[in-house]
């Protein structure tokens, strides 16, 4: 019995000892998820750069949220350039400077998301600072060393810093808000009185000097040509620009040629040189115009685009002198004076098998058969044919067909067509190419084809889209033209477009389309009904309403008759 | 009961029995540890071959993860290519791939990673530390036969720092062996000049001690030879601007009268005579009279370059500039019989933008996935030529230099339009035209890029526009200012530390351009 009492005693302090063992540790929980600081954190343990864009933070309010939980882009300006800024505002200290100032200060700096370095480009930053203005970004070598160059304001000295609530970039100086707009910038500079007088006149220059409440509506960008660029083309003052563009005396006119070219140098958008050249086209304020945008080597150049075969020389755009940005949108300086054009609708008889990659092979182009296969949905070979990938992969072939003798291009313009199967289930389920620039205007659309069947059975009916534009005819791969004379065909939507009289090379005038832009259109043929490989497309006719729709027909060779 | 207690019995027997066995022992069961290896010969060369099979090892981790590990055979590629102007991404390059095409490089971009190189440079490295302790315990281990095997180790272990040092700039100087968890120790970067002087040291001593031959074809194109040594120290030179030595060891090799140019097209009057198995000799199979040094890569070992480069699957990375025919092999319009052979279906099949030298089995078929193995040239005839070519450019033998370039023409007849006659005594001219011509000549090979810094770097950067007028063509356009901006800086010509390492070896210090 005793020993039983010493047993269970002993267990008992063996027992207590444990727990006063465990009493005497502190039994360390980690509560946090993470021991990432956010960015306040962060700058708080750099109290030697950042001391005074913290006190900011408190004295605006902002640092209780930039220590929430968020997505924040943060450029934080070192304390050099917190002091530098303070100068120029005149204030002696954060604490004597106007809070309402320092709140726009800082909104400036901040994005409500995470932007890494990696989504600078030559253009403005994705996402819109919380003051409302876009920051632009470039790089700037400095002595050697680069860095990115925040709004032509401030270096990035150190960049992606991440923290548990979004990343920072620190930089050396402050950023400040565009405070003009575009009219009052341009204004201010005298290289543009000619072009300023010119937007005052034509009341352009109130429509640019508001800053439009709505941010949908808010932003424009304005090419402006400089005094000296008119001055090249011959127009050495205002008065001299008035006297050859101004017909209806009334430049404030909508139809006053003037009033266009103001119009024609606006385009709707903030469009930074870096976005520009993204797009080959950008609209402008005269309805229905655009500019058309290349890069050259290391020029943006406005308008070089090619006709018919002849090159127009375009105007290009002073990289150094551009990107300006204003409360309201951005500006530019063209290096020389350009006009919109005024073109007739012009036909385009468009050989669709004379594309540029075929043209680079020299061994097949007006030589051979050369297939352009799409291994996968992802490839593209060919820039401005594409189709709807086919399930049954080994049909994703364009073929380029070659013959002077064979029957299916022997009286085909330049003996070539382009060959594509078609047809669901399982060939390429659609057709689109982009035609070379055609001039605004209405068209009749011919589909020029050799029609064939690739059995006794088969079956290839179309439609015809042109720009999203369903066309009021289909159209029938293995159809031949019917017999007529060229009247009675016209009548019924057929014609003849090659030299020879067979049956199997057909037209056919799938509707009428009217562009409302001069540019690359796109036309895309859809199979309805019917699958079959033999789809052999020769040639796409726009010609104007107009005129004459049959002729001229084309030669084996290329060339063109008219009888 | 007396049945179980012979089993217990048993057992408690058996039990004890297998405790007096191994039971205790603490070396591996399953594999060698390094006190019972360095006994043989045969170990030695095993670890020899080692150092050239983990040039071929396999990438490691998802591509597009985080934690890819490039193969190495793939890192040759995308620090020599994809920066320049030859090649463009496809549509399922990973983000780190393209951000090396922007000039958006951080330093968390797997291609950053080294790991792979100083894996190989550890191998050599114990080989080295390793191998002459040999003699002692192996009888038939001649020093001639250790020569050789230590030729080969410091052959290699140089070309891994001659990578990293024209990749990264400066790069820590590993010379001796990582044999177990003691050895690790943080060490700092050494400067470039710093690593090529040892790189040379290394070099010369491996001269000495290397074999012209190792008797088969494949062993003197797949390991190191003394003309293997000749041709990466006239590289070395050429890059550290000793032009009087480079030329020197381009003659060792050309004096060899061992290698010739494989031919590739003859004018014969009005016709050209093509040779239809130059594509198939030179790169398709390998180890040609024109090969010097070949990553030997075979059925057994397939290369990694059929996921990166076939067209027949959706996820290829790199394709050709869409350009690259017309501006840098030039295409005769007029005549179609009258072509660069190295153009289309030799570099570049031009239809499909695919870098064909790594996927064609022939001109015109391409690989199938099992025999994808195509080596991996690291020097060939061509290129002692054309290396000769500048160095001679640059001590003022302009005629020489051209001459030379001419031989390297005519054998792929380059078209006239591609050649630009410069007069031999205008030096930035006949840069021009070399430069031109290696990036015809080496299409994809992993040269471009260090073939124009290296032009572009030469005399304090002289030519630093060479590199700003590549960067205009193969950047993006909406990032082509930045990029060049950025290009002016010539700390930006050289890779990141990779984060990784910088988080572990703590006496590394960025790249200050990577700030």
């Amino acid at each position: 019995m005793s020993r039983k009492i010493i047993v269970s005693v002993l267990a008992f302090m063996m027992v207590a000892g444990f727990v006063t063992m465990n009493a005497c540790k502190k039994i360390e929980l980690v509560e946090t998820t993470t021991a990432d600081v956010n960015i306040v954190g962060w700058l708080d343990k750099q109290p030697d750069s950042f001391s005074l864009f913290r006190q900011i933070l408190e004295r605006t309010g902002t640092a209780p949220f930039l220590n929430a939980y968020g997505a924040y882009t943060c450029f934080a300006p070192v304390n050099s350039g917190v002091k530098a800024y303070l100068t120029k505002i005149g204030a002696a200290s954060v604490d004597a400077a106007d809070v309402n100032t320092l709140k726009d200060m800082v909104r400036l700096h901040l994005l409500e998301d995470t932007v890494y370095t990696s989504s600078f480009t030559d253009g403005k930053l994705p996402v819109v600072t919380m003051y409302g203005q876009f920051l632009v970004t470039s790089v700037a070598n400095v002595g050697g060393a680069s860095s990115y160059f925040i709004n032509r304001q401030a270096l990035v000295r150190n960049s992606n810093i991440r923290t548990g609530n979004g990343i920072i970039h620190v930089i050396d100086q402050v950023l400040t808000p565009a405070t003009k707009t575009i009219a009052q910038q341009l204004e201010a500079n005298a290289n543009y009185s000619i072009f300023v007088q010119a937007m005052k006149e034509t009341g352009y220059f109130d429509k640019l000097n508001v800053v439009d409440p709505n941010p949908a509506n808010r932003w424009i960008t304005v090419l402006a040509e400089s005094n000296k660029a008119l001055a090249d083309s011959g127009f050495a003052n205002y008065a001299s620009l008035k006297a050859k563009y101004s017909k209806t005396g009334n430049p404030k006119l909508a139809n006053d040629s003037l009033n266009m070219y103001v119009a024609y140098h606006i385009t709707p958008g903030l469009k930074f040189l870096g976005d520009i050249i993204t797009q080959s086209t950008h609209e402008t304020q005269l309805p229905q115009e655009v500019i058309s945008i290349k890069l050259i080597e290391q020029d943006v150049v406005i308008n070089e685009d090619e006709f018919n075969g002849i090159l127009e020389k375009g105007v290009r755009i002073n990289r150094t002198a551009s990107d300006n940005a204003a409360t309201n949108g951005v500006w530019h300086e063209a290096t020389g004076h350009y006009m919109v054009k005024y073109r007739k609708p012009t036909a385009l008889f468009w050989d669709v098998s004379a594309f540029e990659e075929i043209k680079k092979l020299p061994a097949y182009y007006k030589k051979a058969n050369y297939n352009f296969t799409r291994a996968t949905e992802a490839d593209n070979p060919i820039k401005d044919h594409y189709w709807g990938w086919g399930s049954l992969a080994g049909t994703n072939v364009l073929s380029y067909i070659y013959s002077t003798s064979g029957s299916i291009t022997n009286y085909a313009c330049n003996n070539d067509v382009n060959m594509l199967p078609l047809g669901l289930p399982s060939r390429p389920v659609w057709w689109e190419m982009k035609t070379p620039p055609v001039i605004k205007g209405k068209y009749k659309v011919w589909i020029c084809y050799r029609a064939q069947k690739q059995s006794s059975s088969s079956n290839q009916l179309c439609q015809v889209e042109v720009n999203g534009v369903l066309m009021q005819r289909t159209m029938n791969f293995t159809e031949n033209r019917p017999a007529g004379t060229d009247a009675e065909l016209e009548a019924i939507g057929w014609k003849r477009y090659i030299e020879n009289t067979t049956n199997v090379f057909a037209g056919r005038q799938v509707g009428v389309i009217e562009f409302k832009t001069t540019q690359q259109q796109t036309i895309r043929i859809t199979p309805l009904v019917g699958t079959q490989n033999n789809n052999n497309l020769d040639m796409i006719h726009f010609i104007p309403i107009d005129e004459n729709q049959i002729l001229p027909r084309f030669r084996p060779d290329g060339s063109m008759i008219y009888f | 009961m007396r049945k179980a207690f012979i089993y217990l019995m048993g057992t408690v027997i058996l039990a004890g029995s297998s405790s007096c066995n191994k039971y205790l022992e603490l070396q591996p069961q399953d594999g060698i540890i390094k006190e019972e290896f360095w006994k043989t010969k045969e170990q030695v060369h095993a670890s020899v071959i080692g150092i050239y099979s983990s040039m071929m090892e396999y990438s490691s981790g998802g591509y597009n993860s985080q934690g890819y590990i490039p193969s190495m055979a793939e890192l040759f590629f995308v620090w020599g290519e994809s920066r320049a102007d030859n090649v463009a991404t496809a549509t399922a390059s990973s983000f780190d791939d393209i951000a090396l095409t922007t000039m958006n490089v951080q330093p968390t971009n797997v291609n950053a990673n080294w790991r792979p190189f100083y894996r190989t440079i550890n191998f050599c490295n114990t080989v080295l530390e390793k191998a002459p302790e040999v003699l002692t315990n192996d009888n038939t281990f001649t020093q001639r036969q250790l020569d050789i095997y230590m030729s080969e180790a410091l052959t290699v272990r140089a070309l891994m720092y001659f990578y990293l040092v024209r990749t990264f700039g400066d790069v820590p100087l590993k010379l001796d062996a990582t044999l177990s968890d003691e050895n690790i120790t943080p060490i700092e970067k050494s400067t470039q000049s710093q690593v090529l002087d040892q790189i040379i040291a290394d070099l010369k001593k491996a001269e000495a001690l290397a074999v012209t031959s190792h008797g088969t074809a494949e062993q003197d194109k797949g390991r190191i030879t003394r003309y293997t040594v000749n041709a990466l120290l006239a590289d070395v030179y050429l890059w550290t601007e000793k032009y009087t030595e480079c030329v020197a060891e381009c003659d060792k090799v050309i004096n060899s009268g061992r290698f010739g140019l494989i031919r590739g097209a003859t004018v014969n009057g009005p016709t050209i005579d093509y040779n239809d198995s130059w594509f198939t000799s030179l790169y398709a199979d390998g180890n040609s009279n024109e090969g010097i040094f070949e990553l030997q890569y075979s059925q057994q070992r397939l290369n990694p370059f059929f996921t990166i480069f076939s067209p027949t699957i959706p996820a290829r990375r790199w394709v050709a500039a869409p350009d690259l025919m017309e501006r840098v092999f030039s295409v005769d319009m007029t005549n179609p019989l009258n072509y660069d052979i190295r153009g289309d279906r030799a570099s570049v099949s031009a239809a499909t933008s695919t870098v064909w030298k790594y996927v064609g089995a022939s001109p015109s078929a391409l690989r199938t996935i099992d025999q994808s193995f195509a080596h991996w040239i690291f020097y060939r005839y061509a290129d002692i030529l054309l290396m000769k070519a500048e160095a001679l450019n640059e001590s003022g033998n302009g005629q020489g230099a051209l001459n030379l370039v001419y031989q390297v023409r005519q054998r792929a007849n380059a078209l006239v339009s591609t050649d630009p006659t410069p007069s031999p005594s205008d030096k930035f001219a006949v840069q021009d035209f070399i430069l031109d011509e290696r990036a015809r000549e080496f299409c994809f090979e992993g040269k471009r890029w260090f073939d124009v810094l290296r032009n572009a770097k030469r005399n304090k950067y002289a030519r630093l526009s060479l590199m700003l007028n590549m960067i205009a063509q193969s950047v993006p356009s909406n990032m082509q200012q930045s990029a060049q901006a950025k290009a002016k800086d010539v700390n930006s010509h050289y890779m990141p530390i990779y984060l990784y390492e910088l988080q572990t070896n703590k006496k590394l210090v960025q790249n200050p351009f990577y700030k």
